[in-house]
């Protein structure tokens, strides 16, 4: 399941005027999109583990990239959200 | 009628753009040769047009209206908009509108619905293959944008179908024309996922066996099986897989197959026996 507008967020801010525009402030091009509290409030936080959830993984990376997120930072942070291997099974 | 004068395939990472100067020297030689030998193959096959899978990241197509299949059938098409492949020396490609609009209604009489642009944007997909092959000038282009990226996808026998049905509208193109098919994209990455810079040299290598084999119902059941683990790049083998029916299951000879951290990407690339 997709959030649209977060995701349409995403994918605007691929235009270099309109990525400029959001790094100089991005409360103003915030605005402009009508996003839920919570998914406005894990953009403002560069919640990555919260988006990835709600976009596309392609837009995902495109947008931190265009945030100024420095790519290990990124690494870091997706990495994260992967599930915590299963624990043995107890035998005996 | 028109003659099917090659069928290729190439990686197109980005960061074989963006991340070139970081590269280990072993890794540029590895990419630059395979690039040179494939651009040496597609020069020698002489072809006059070429028809571009490739998928579309995120620049012509939003999840408003997300094609599965479409198929550029302007007079010209837009270089890439992506601001790191400045470097790519054209702004406009040149299309092959009398081959797209052939490709388009042979489509339909076989079933196919494709959907059509007149104008796209070609982003790295497209252009890093034709830059670092080095074929000079551009051949004009069909391109055709499948969707690797956002499910649904199109099926992996549905990309077979597709490529065979290319290769019957170059057989039935009205005039003579030697065209060539490039297949872009794969082998196995992660892109925006928690498995992000993850290379599956296993599946890569028995992917290439398949293609090398050519029988495509045990290519097309590998991958119905093990793509859905190999990351979400490597549904560009999707790409590879039409190119393989365009080929007519014939198998492909592999020119390099390197496995590069630094890309992200299983980088491969391939050409099929086609005579």
């Amino acid at each position: 399941m997709r959030d649209y507008w977060v995701s349409k967020l995403f994918f605007d801010s691929q235009s270099p005027p309109l990525a400029e525009e959001y790094r100089a402030g991005r409360k103003k091009v915030l605005d402009r999109y009508p996003l839920k509290p919570e998914v406005r409030a894990a953009v403002e936080s560069d919640d990555v583990a919260y988006l990835s959830a709600l976009v596309n993984p392609y837009l995902l990376r495109f947008y931190f990239l265009t945030a100024g997120m420095p790519e290990e930072d990124f690494l870091r942070r997706i990495r994260a959200t992967a599930a915590p291997p299963a624990t043995k099974a107890a035998h005996g | 009628m028109a003659e099917l004068a090659g069928v290729y395939a190439a990686s197109h990472g980005p960061m074989i753009v963006r991340n070139w100067e970081k590269l280990a020297p072993a890794e540029k030689d590895s990419l630059t040769s395979a690039f040179s030998e494939l651009g040496n193959r597609i020069r020698a096959a002489r072809p006059e047009a070429l028809i571009v899978i490739s998928p579309d990241h995120w620049v012509n197509f939003f999840i408003d209206n997300l094609p599965a299949i479409c198929v550029g059938v302007g007079e010209a098409h837009e270089g890439p908009p992506e601001p790191w492949l400045k470097a790519f020396p054209h702004r406009s490609l040149r299309g092959h509108l009398a081959l797209a609009e052939h490709i388009v209604r042979t489509a339909i009489e076989r079933d196919f619905e494709p959907s059509v642009s007149y104008r796209l944007a070609l982003d790295h997909g497209f252009c890093i293959p034709l830059w670092k092959t080095g074929v000079d000038p551009l051949l004009p282009i069909v391109p055709v944008l499948f969707n690797d990226l956002e499910p649904p996808y199109p099926s992996v026998r549905r990309c077979f179908d597709w490529g065979t049905m290319l290769a019957a509208a170059v057989a039935s193109y009205p005039g003579y024309l030697r065209v060539a098919i490039l297949a872009t994209g794969g082998l196995s990455h992660s892109i925006g996922e928690p498995t992000m810079g993850r290379i599956d040299e296993a599946f890569d290598r028995e992917c290439i066996r398949c293609f090398e084999r050519g029988n495509p119902h045990a290519l097309i059941d590998f991958l119905n099986e093990r793509l859905p683990g190999a990351g979400n790049g490597a549904s560009e083998v999707r790409n590879w897989v039409a190119a393989h029916g365009a080929a007519r299951g014939r198998g492909f000879e592999l020119i390099r197959y390197d496995p590069i951290p630094d890309v992200y990407v299983g980088c491969g690339f391939a050409s099929w026996n086609i005579s």
